[in-house]
């Protein structure tokens, strides 16, 4: 093979390996040499099932990887791919409840990662309800932001689903959150703190933008290299 | 030139009749006659009035082609500089040619944006940030502590959304970010950092 092809090739797999979801035999390639060969075709097992279920492989390949890079023991690594293929169907079966047209892997995989953090099911379950217009990642992740500094969950999606009627959409329903935790810091008690934000409502501070020259310093990574 | 005899300019003036010349002078006077009589027979030079007066009325032409002629004509260009400026135009010109602009980051696509990974981890030798984005490989994106004040940091062009990771130090210790503000369960038994990207567009 010419110098030429054989660069081409080691450029092209990993790309290739990231653009193909990770499903099938691009998936056992990538955890070959990286995840013990013990948890290797359980693993695959797991990511052919996905697969079959139309469900993101990617996330669990890189359970996976993530798994042997932390040292884990295979049987771990099984079971924590295992419990996040289990996630991820939680979180497509809650978008189907919802409504609307089949979900997305972004949006389950988005979802999936919300409800990692600590979000029970009926709650999370209850915001994709009140929100069906909206991508239910972000909301998730503010709510998830407020009950994570102590807020009432039930409180928590009042505020956001409030912010949500205002107006405020996407990544903006981060910023509610921020602003709540703001108002904690300053000094507030958690209830005087949602009924500022409320009262502020749609009028919560944008974090700063990117500064050229963060811009012009950032890196892109390349993991296949 | 050589003095004439004064005996010759008397004849010329009138005042000695040529015969009382020698022969010699004779023969001169007689040569600076016939040359004066040449001159006083040389038609008058003719004026120059008229010539110049042609050329200021011949038509000067569009702007157009003045500009054409003047374009295309030959001119002498002399620019008058002192030599400290003309080498303070040269060190301009290197500079241009030669400094890297810093304005040529990377173009960021509609659903990318920008990471600011921040660490103090003060003694350490190498510290790198991981997650997804590296498949989980140290050595992706070093951190970099160029005052050696223990902050470690690494700008970085990464997919808009949520990304977990974590710190690796000196390739062995992983360590979730202590100001992540976000972390969520990583499945064996730690905690990841979790960052949430915002297009840099928005």
């Amino acid at each position: 093979m010419r110098p030429l092809a054989l660069v081409l090739l080691a450029v092209a797999a990993p790309l290739g390996a990231q653009m193909g979801g990770g499903g099938g035999a691009n998936a056992r390639a990538r955890l070959a040499g990286r995840v013990p060969e013990a948890a290797i075709a359980a693993v695959d097992s797991l990511v052919r099932a996905a697969q079959a279920d139309d469900l993101p492989t990617e996330p669990l390949v890189q359970k996976a990887l993530e798994g042997a890079a932390k040292h884990a023991p295979p049987g771990r690594i099984v079971e924590a791919v295992a419990a996040h293929a289990d996630q991820l169907r939680q979180a497509r079966t809650l978008l189907e409840r919802s409504g609307g047209p089949p979900p997305t892997a972004a949006e389950i995989s988005s979802v999936a990662a919300a409800m990692v953090r600590g979000l029970p099911p009926p709650l999370a379950e209850r915001i994709v309800a009140a929100l069906p217009d909206e991508p239910p990642g972000p909301a998730l992740h503010a709510v998830a932001d407020l009950a994570g500094h102590g807020f009432a969950e039930d409180a928590a999606v009042d505020l956001i689903v409030a912010a949500a009627r205002v107006g405020l959409r996407g990544l903006r329903l981060l910023d509610v959150a921020t602003a709540a935790v703001h108002e904690l810091q300053r000094g507030a008690t958690h209830g005087e703190a949602l009924a500022s934000v409320r009262r502020a409502l749609p009028d919560v501070p944008s974090p700063p933008k990117p500064s050229p020259d963060q811009v012009n310093r950032a890196r892109r990574p390349h993991p296949g290299v | 030139m050589s003095e004439l005899d004064p005996r010759i300019h008397q004849v010329l003036d009138g005042e000695l009749p040529l015969e009382r010349l020698p022969p010699e002078l004779q023969a001169t006077v007689l040569r600076l006659e016939r040359a004066a009589g040449l001159l006083r027979a040389a038609p008058a030079p003719g004026s120059v009035t008229g010539p110049v007066l042609a050329a200021l009325r011949r038509p000067r032409g569009s702007r157009g082609r003045r500009l054409f002629r003047w374009l295309t004509g030959r001119h002498a260009v002399t620019i008058a500089m002192r030599p400290v400026w003309s080498l303070a135009v040269a060190a301009v010109l290197a500079a241009v040619v030669l400094v890297p602009t810093h304005g040529a980051g990377p173009l960021l696509g509609a659903q990318e944006g920008i990471a600011q990974f921040v660490g103090h981890f003060p003694g350490a030798r190498s510290v790198d940030v991981v997650g997804p984005f590296t498949d989980w490989r140290s050595g992706v994106i070093p951190l970099r502590d160029d005052n050696d004040d223990g902050v470690w940091s690494a700008v970085v062009v990464l997919p808009a959304g949520a990304h977990e990771y974590m710190f690796v130090v000196d390739g062995e210790r992983w360590i979730a970010d202590p100001l992540a503000g976000r972390y969520v369960s990583d499945g064996f038994g730690r905690q990841n950092a979790l960052l949430i990207v915002r297009p840099a567009g928005r």
